[in-house]
């Protein structure tokens, strides 16, 4: 279903064809090694290229011009997946069969995302300085209010705790002190080399077919000066030494974060057991935190656990009363070693397996679901189409999830408190 | 039963109601996996205070919402793990003036479809269950209390209405929710619960009237009452405070400035007032408006700013939010620009620049199954079809949107509600 075309070496165009929707979507990423000394300049380059290009100079016509375009959208796409950031652009739009008598949409919107790429408006042979100012200020604060949402937060805290000699461990925007160091002429220099070494992923959904498509996105290589470097394969996690950390915040609400690591990776190929054993345990709808740490023991409001298969680390979090917290990582740990154990009923084993292949074959239905699956799927080193990971999942049985469960090892755990700071 | 093509948006609905008064649409969308449905009742947060049989009730805060939790209650059964044995997920939400559940899978869809018509239908409460209950939604309760975006809110809109419930958080607070008894829980869902006042709205490719043979057997057991729910909330133009505070652990303060303004009906007036606030939203400080991109290149607004118009049964707003140090200015600046556009409005071409805009993205919009059958909920309770709205845009003028600007963005209807950081 998808059709890949290589424009250029390193350039690669995944194509899904597709007459059902509404909504068209083009993405381009830029993809880099994940690194302490770029992440901010990665995080921040979108940001400032939606500032202006040299056609349409800022914010406002930028918009007017999407208003033209029947309300289309263009994003920044800044991705962490394991060693890798992606820095790029994405764009929705309206199909062309719902326009006015005569107007087109696709053609107009990938030139428009062409100039915002690749014609950036410059002063004096940078960005221009106000822009990036600006887009700093915003970077900072995002950094900055990441503390808003408590359960993020917790959830950062630990992957610090776990991972943070790893590439794993660094905050997909950076820290403030990454992002206070970028300048209009670094960022500037820094996008030149963006542009002209890294690997490219383009991926569109739409009508349109992958021919047509290619030769819209064809002339944004054309110019551009390219020795690409290839980027090496994903590694597997330099975990830290880990323990246990806890943090006092004025909330009324604690927030709990357990991290395990295990050597089932996608590279050991246990990728898709390690998911349905996730699921069982604390991903899906009704696996076993849920059921009993919530329903029966209603030690917290929301639990759940999620599989990180590029580094093979699985982390659980959860919201609950300050005072249930040794209760409830006792509880968790139990959980765990009823998965062990191999204690999972069939409804149990059922449900959880239900549950991942509603969700893949769901996934065809949403241009955003395409896009994020197989342009995440590229570059994670997954390799598996939809069809694949589906049938997969059914082989999974309950000897195999006690297995996999059985490969886990609790690395670090985090407690945000309640209390006066 | 009739079926309806709606050529502009290549979209078409059957629709039907039952004897008992439940009404019933259904989205086909060919050669889609997903299918999702929504059973829901035109009755929320807000509704607390009703007539029924002849005598009057006024419920504690909060009971729509937990009603919410415990109709997944069934005696010796587990609903969502019997909606995920089939591969269905199930989830509820309550609003001010909805409370629906729903759900989506994509085999099975008809025996999710009798679970979800079922346990929506049969309510089972007791006593030991409510209590139980009282604990989940008390954490629920604590989270929200932690999450500065919701406190923003409720906050503002304690401060700013008299009489309107929309004053009262959606999940009630430890105290009110500690008055509810598996009673008000029954009288509460009697009087909330009218199937004529309810919907039950699919989307995906399945068959009608299957969809529609299978609600007539799950729901006929459903009664019909004499209930009147009372939603008539008086209220003054000015808010009752112009402006409300509370710390809390953020980084940078959060501001949300709203301007108070009328209840707009129902049926296709009320869209239409919802597209002139809409519009109007745009041209006051959208991406595309002069005032959002000076104060964005000032530093005084960031990406974080965002608004629009707030309807719910009884009242509406305008209203925008975001982090900044400076709200007060943001609050000159809004009333400024609005009286500047009295004299100098934007021309037509830019007028219809944006209409064609706001069309794009209600008709994108329509790729979600979730966010569409939301909306087509939301309108059929204030008496609206919503796949009507391109025929609406289509009589909206820029002399409507110029005159409802300067009824509404002035200083009397404004209301600021704060959320600063707690000094080190």
């Amino acid at each position: 279903m998808i059709q890949t075309i290589q424009l250029r070496p390193g350039v690669t165009l995944r194509c899904f064809r597709d007459h059902r929707f509404k909504t068209g979507r083009l993405s381009i990423q830029f993809l880099r090694l994940m690194s302490t000394r770029e992440v901010a300049l990665n995080a921040m380059l979108p940001a400032v290229l939606l500032r202006g290009c040299a056609k349409y100079p800022d914010l406002r016509a930028i918009t007017c011009r999407l208003d033209d375009l029947y309300g289309a959208s263009v994003g920044l796409l800044v991705r962490h997946i394991g060693d890798y950031q992606t820095t790029g652009l994405h764009c929705s739009f309206m199909e062309d069969r719902f326009a006015m008598a005569g107007d087109r949409i696709l053609q107009p919107m990938t030139d428009f995302l062409g100039q915002l790429l690749l014609d950036p408006r410059l002063e004096q042979g940078a960005f221009c300085k106000d822009h990036v100012l600006g887009e700093k200020r915003n970077l900072l604060s995002a950094i900055e209010a990441r503390k808003n949402d408590k359960r993020a937060y917790a959830a950062a805290k630990l992957l610090q705790m776990m991972a943070h000699e790893d590439p794993m461990g660094i905050p997909r925007l950076g820290d403030v002190e990454q992002a206070q160091q970028v300048t209009a002429e670094n960022l500037y220099k820094h996008y030149k080399t963006v542009l002209k070494t890294s690997p490219v992923e383009l991926f569109y959904v739409g009508s349109a077919d992958a021919d047509q498509v290619a030769q819209l996105v064809s002339p944004f290589f054309e110019k551009m000066e390219r020795s690409y470097e290839p980027i090496a394969p994903q590694s597997p996690l330099k975990a830290s030494e880990g323990g246990y950390l806890s943090e006092v915040m004025d909330v009324v609400q604690g927030k709990l974060q357990m991290g395990f690591v295990t050597d089932r990776t996608m590279d050991s190929g246990d990728f898709v057991a390690m998911q349905v054993m996730n699921a069982v345990f604390g991903g899906g709808a009704t696996c076993k935190l849920f059921m009993n740490l919530r329903e029966q023991q209603s030690l917290c409001y929301d639990i759940g656990s999620s599989y990180m298969g590029g580094k093979g680390v699985v982390t659980v979090g959860a919201g609950i009363d300050c005072h249930m917290e040794q209760q409830t990582r006792d509880g968790i740990l139990c959980q765990l070693e009823s998965c062990c154990q191999g204690d999972i009923t069939d409804g149990e084993l059922q449900s959880a397996k239900q549950g991942l292949l509603s969700g893949l074959q769901g996934l065809y239905d949403s241009p955003g679901a395409i896009e994020n699956y197989y342009s995440t799927a590229a570059l994670s080193g997954l390799g598996l189409t939809v069809e694949q990971y589906a049938e997969a999942v059914k082989q999974v049985d309950k000897a195999q999830v006690a297995r996999m469960a059985q490969s886990l090892r609790l690395h670090s755990t985090f407690f945000l408190k309640g209390g006066k700071g | 039963m009739n079926k309806t093509y709606y050529p502009q948006l290549d979209e078409q609905v059957t629709k039907t109601v039952l004897p008992n008064g439940l009404s019933i649409m259904v989205v086909k969308k060919p050669g889609f996996a997903r299918k999702v449905a929504y059973f829901a009742t035109g009755r929320g947060s807000i509704d607390r205070m009703f007539t029924m049989d002849g005598a009057s009730f006024e419920a504690p805060m909060g009971v729509a919402h937990f009603l919410e939790h415990k109709l997944f209650d069934m005696p010796g059964r587990d609903m969502t793990a019997e909606f995920a044995a089939l591969g269905g997920s199930v989830n509820a939400f309550t609003s001010y003036d909805m409370t629906a559940y729903h759900f989506s899978c994509t085999e099975h869809f008809d025996r999710c479809l009798k679970l979800l018509l079922e346990m929506v239908s049969t309510p089972c409460f007791t006593a030991e269950s409510v209590q139980k209950e009282q604990g989940i939604i008390g954490q629920e309760i604590a989270m929200n209390e932690d999450a500065p975006d919701s406190m923003l809110f409720d906050n503002l809109a304690a401060g700013m209405y008299e009489n309107h419930p929309i004053k009262e958080p959606i999940l009630g607070t430890a105290r009110s929710i500690a008055q509810i008894t598996h009673e008000t829980l029954e009288q509460c869902y009697r009087a909330l619960y009218q199937p004529e006042n309810m919907l039950l709205c699919v989307i995906g490719d399945v068959d009608e009237e299957q969809v529609i043979q299978t609600a007539l057997e799950c729901t006929c057991h459903m009664e019909k009452r004499s209930v009147s729910v009372n939603r008539q909330f008086p209220e003054k133009d000015a808010p009752v405070k112009k402006r409300v505070s509370a710390k809390m652990e953020v980084s940078r303060p959060l501001f949300q400035l709203a301007f108070k303004w009328q209840d707009i009906g129902e049926g296709e007036q009320a869209v239409r007032q919802e597209i002139i606030g809409d519009l109007a939203a745009e041209i006051l400080f959208g991406e595309s408006s002069e005032l959002y991109l000076r104060l964005y290149e000032q530093g005084i607004i960031d990406s974080t700013f965002a608004g629009g118009f707030e309807t719910v049964a009884g009242m509406s707003m305008l209203s925008c939010y975001g982090e900044s140090e400076f709200s007060q200015q943001i609050k000159k600046e809004l009333i400024a620009q609005a009286q500047k556009l009295q004299k100098d409005f934007i021309s037509e071409e830019e007028f219809l620049r944006l209409k064609r805009s706001a069309m794009g993205g209600r008709v994108r919009s329509l790729d979600s199954f979730d966010s569409t059958c939301f909306r087509l909920c939301a309108y059929h309770f204030s008496g609206f079809d919503y796949f009507e709205f391109p025929r609406v845009y289509e009589k909206v003028t820029r002399q409507d949107v110029q005159s409802w600007l300067g009824q509404v963005v002035t200083e009397d209807r404004c209301a600021l509600s704060l959320i600063e950081p707690k000094e080190e």
